[in-house]
């Protein structure tokens, strides 16, 4: 503690640049609003003089009819509250001046308010769809956009059992009418013409080679084995040197957000256990910060420590997997990750004892969580916390640390500086990785994490070598963190108030965070008061980490892309949302 | 002398080989899939017949069924010899190892090989390095660029462990004075085994077999992480089978070369009287031998296609050439 660094507080920014910048006063809202026209020049500023390196989320919110407006959460790397900024523009001419240039991590997520809400970023240098599909006409997540089948002018389900007889909403709201198709569509004559712009989109590179080679595109998935899924890559190769690359995603796309803003606030519990399938108790984590914030509820005092020990124990059962599951990227054959998953399976006894369901946890509420511990789950998950998880990490990294495959294979490749690293927006184990100490625990401490006695480990290399070494050491931390809680539990309710099924949030906005074993993990949630979000925006970590994916693969091999995307550890369900 | 009964004592013989080389490989791949599920604390497969013993039948079924596809723009006739190039080498291969002393069968003095070439090692290598066009040609033929790549990363994998391999047989050779592999099984009977006199040449001749047969950790041109299949990315069926059946009968041979040039082969207590204890001997030390390629494979990541070449070039060459000198020299002086 004796080497804090103190930073200078930012004054309110509408006295630093009066005329440019207002505050915010809707009631339930925060932050200042720019005119688009000043949002470069502000942007440039808060970075280069105040100090706010990070963009953590860009995203829009359809005031449907009024106005649209794009809300920008921004961080300091040395830790410390958000930033917000928002740039309000009318519904049919909604361009914003792209913040690309100055941070490089605004690309894919500009690209993704684009794809939804149809906001166009002057200046963005590949301004695709990114989500959707390419012949998509329209914009889902504008509130003026109906879904076939469920969204008519009327509430979708109010009758759908009337008097017993059954009668489908889908035939009164039949999917020809409130489809839109290209004029001239034809599905089957169809043929993607964002494919060309993919590939046009690929640097050929400018090298003074004496022979002249011939450069391939090889397609790294959508169906390939180590992509973790649907996930694709368009690589330019040399040989076996990749000359540029680009990720295409959006395969198993099923618009969360869209149908997070259909349910109720507590229906979206469960369906936020679907994003990062691996670590539902941390999704659920951040979205219940997040409408704790609008609704003004804490939870008790032995609900934060049972929310703690659940969050730890799945970024150690995540970690499990993402080192097992690297080392089969490295060609391992499943014997590294099947030893990572035998751990998994003990922790996930535990979560099946305390909420019913293995992977789909659905086990936080807004104001606690949603039942107690069962008898003798506090002495298994002791059992874990001291005598067997800390033994089997301490195996992992005696068998794999030093094997001299692994570390030919890791050192070295996939580097990231930290200067790349805070400007693509990259967080989790990969920003610390490459030297940068932010974890969201100790640089903004949510929940009652300021009381554990932990530490941030930090790697300076920004390789994938020390990626792993980074996971297994968060490990150790977590495993700390457990044994602290799991010690010092207090008896008392686990949940505030009275269990509901529909919640009352006031009107407003909120930004819940928490670091999940992936990376920060954020929810932007607007209410306006009533029984379902307005707005409801998943900051997907590992969606946004992939910003960091091409400029850690040039000029690497093609076995390298592998290890170098396992290092990052996505899962797709995050991804493509 | 060659006469009627000596042809039709080959004929039997090198059906007996191929029999058993067939049937090895099926029960191979039990034996890797059942290890592998010990190593991984998995049970691995146990369904079919006792103790899954069936478990190779019921695959070799699945993939006779299995759709033959050929790639619309590949080329046939390349596409078709490639396995076949692939899976004949390893099927001859062994012809020249020896199973044991020669035996009195029905009252005929019958030799337990099918033939004792005198350049017996430079068969080897000869008939070994063919295998590889097959790769190459699979992975050229099929149009496809996964298998382009893994073929191309065959011929890089193949000339940088090619000469390594070879001066790794040298050393035994320059002991035993002799080409021919019964004249260095019967060198070993008389010396201690080379695995004591040649542990350089040995672990030489160990990488860079296995970089021979592409398994883990050099199976580069297959990848499945990276290449997804590689150069038999294209392929299914019998043909797919086929390439399966070569590598695996490569397994059994570089098992059965190694257990002969470094551990004695037949050589065994009491081979000198019972001589059907040579057979049983061999047997016993291959599966061992393939038993470690197994763990092996369980064990270790996949090396880059690069660093195999530096490791070949820099590493196992050098090295190679060195023990081939002092070898040598030993020899010399010794005598």
């Amino acid at each position: 503690m004796e080497d804090q660094i103190f930073v200078s507080d930012l004054p309110s920014l509408d006295t630093l640049y009066p005329g440019k910048v207002t505050l915010d006063t809707r009631s339930g809202y925060s932050g200042f609003i720019v005119p688009r026209e000043f949002l470069l020049e502000v942007s440039t500023e808060i970075h280069d003089v105040w100090g706010y390196d990070m963009l953590s989320s860009i995203t829009g919110v359809d005031y449907f009819p009024e106005k649209m407006e794009v809300v920008y959460h921004f961080y300091r790397s040395l830790g410390g509250g958000a930033l917000v900024l928002k740039v309000q523009v009318p519904r049919d001419d909604a361009v914003v001046p792209s913040i690309f240039s100055i941070y490089n991590g605004a690309e894919f997520q500009e690209r993704e308010a684009w794809d939804l809400l149809g906001i166009k970023f002057d200046g963005h240098p590949d301004l695709r769809r990114i989500l959707m599909w390419e012949g998509f006409e329209g914009f889902p997540l504008r509130k003026d956009w109906k879904e076939a089948y469920y969204e008519g002018d009327t509430k979708p389900f109010s009758s759908r059992w009337p008097e017993g007889v059954a009668e489908h909403s889908e035939n009164k709201n039949i999917f020809n009418d409130n489809v839109k198709y290209p004029e001239n569509f034809d599905p089957d004559k169809w043929i993607a013409s964002g494919e060309e712009a993919l590939y046009l989109g690929l640097q050929k590179s400018e090298n003074g080679k004496d022979m002249e080679t011939e450069s391939i595109v090889i397609n790294l998935g959508p169906q390939h084995p180590s992509t973790h899924g649907v996930f694709r890559m368009a690589a330019l190769v040399d040989g076996e040197e990749i000359v540029d690359l680009k990720p295409a995603f959006g395969y198993l796309h099923r618009n969360h957000e869209k149908i997070g803003e259909r349910n109720t606030f507590l229906q979206n519990m469960p369906f936020t256990d679907r994003l990062d399938y691996i670590s539902s108790m941390s999704n659920n984590f951040g979205y219940a910060l997040a409408v704790e914030k609008l609704m003004g509820v804490k939870p008790p005092e032995r609900a934060e420590y049972i929310r703690v020990i659940m969050a730890e124990l799945t970024r150690i059962e995540s970690h499990f997997m993402s080192t097992g599951f690297l080392l089969n990227d490295l060609g391992a054959f499943f014997t590294p990750a099947l030893y990572a998953l035998k751990e998994r399976e003990l922790i996930l006894d535990v979560f099946e004892a305390v909420s019913g369901s293995r992977m789909m946890c659905n086990y936080f509420r807004f104001g606690g969580v949603v039942r107690d511990l069962p008898a003798g789950i506090q002495e298994t998950i002791k059992n874990l916390a001291f005598e067997r998880l800390p033994g089997k990490v301490d195996e992992l990294d005696q068998l794999l640390t030093e094997n001299e495959i692994v570390r030919s294979r890791c050192m070295g490749i996939g580097v990231l500086t930290a200067e790349q690293a805070i400007n693509l927006s990259v967080t989790g184990p990969i920003l610390r990785a490459s030297g940068v100490p932010y974890d969201i625990r100790r640089a903004d401490p949510y929940s009652i994490y300021d009381r554990f006695d932990f530490d941030i480990p930090v790697f300076y290399h920004g390789d994938v070598y020390d990626r792993y070494l980074i996971r297994i050491e968060e490990m150790r931390q977590s495993v700390r963190i457990i044994q602290q809680a799991i010690t010092q539990i207090p008896e008392g309710p686990v949940f505030e108030g009275k269990p509901q099924y529909q919640v009352r949030v006031p009107a407003g906005e909120a930004y819940g965070r928490v670091e999940a074993p992936k990376g920060e993990l954020g929810f932007y949630v607007v209410s306006n008061g009533q029984a379902n979000p307005w707005r409801y925006h998943v900051r997907a970590p590992s969606f946004i980490n992939l910003t960091s994916l091409r400029q850690m693969c040039l000029k690497y091999k093609v076995a390298d892309v592998i290890a170098i995307l396992g290092s990052i550890d996505i899962v797709l369900g995050e991804v493509d949302r | 002398m060659i006469d009627a009964a000596l042809i039709w004592e080959w004929i039997i013989k090198s059906l007996i080989l191929i029999i058993f080389l067939t049937v090895g490989f099926m029960y191979v791949t039990v034996y890797e899939r059942r290890f592998l599920a010990r190593i991984q604390s998995r049970i691995g497969p146990n369904r079919a017949g006792p103790f899954g013993l069936l478990q190779p039948a019921a695959d070799g079924l699945k993939l006779i069924f299995k759709e033959e596809l050929i790639p619309a723009n590949a080329d046939k006739f390349i596409f078709l010899l490639a396995p076949i190039i692939t899976v004949i080498p390893a099927l001859i291969v062994l012809a020249v190892i020896p199973w044991g002393e020669a035996m009195v069968i029905f009252g005929r003095q019958v030799n337990l090989f099918i033939s004792d070439v005198n350049v017996a090692v430079v068969y080897i290598m000869a008939v070994t390095s063919i295998s590889v066009y097959g790769i190459t040609l699979a992975g050229w033929s099929s149009n496809n660029k996964y298998a382009l790549l893994g073929g191309l990363r065959a011929t890089a994998q193949m000339i940088s462990y090619e000469l390594a391999l070879g001066l790794a047989f040298m050393g035994p050779v320059v002991l035993a004075g002799s080409l021919s592999m019964v004249d260095i099984v019967r060198a070993q009977q008389s010396s201690l085994w080379y695995v004591v006199l040649q542990p350089a040449a040995f672990l030489i001749y160990f990488f860079a077999s296995i970089a021979e047969i592409n398994r883990a950790p050099f199976d580069m041109p297959e990848a499945e992480q990276e290449l997804t299949a590689g150069y038999h990315a294209e392929y299914s069926g019998m043909k797919f089978a086929l390439f399966f059946m070569a590598e695996y009968i490569k397994m059994i041979a570089i098992s059965t070369i190694g257990a002969t040039l470094f551990f004695g082969g037949f050589d065994g207590p009491f081979v000198d009287q019972i001589p059907w204890l040579g057979p049983i001997y061999l047997l016993a030390k291959v599966v061992i031998y393939l038993g470690v390629l197994i763990w092996v494979r369980a064990s270790w990541p996949r090396i880059r296609y690069d660093r195999l070449m530096q490791l070949g070039w820099k590493i196992m060459f050098p090295l190679a050439l060195l023990n081939v000198i002092i070898t040598a020299v030993v020899v010399v002086l010794v005598n």
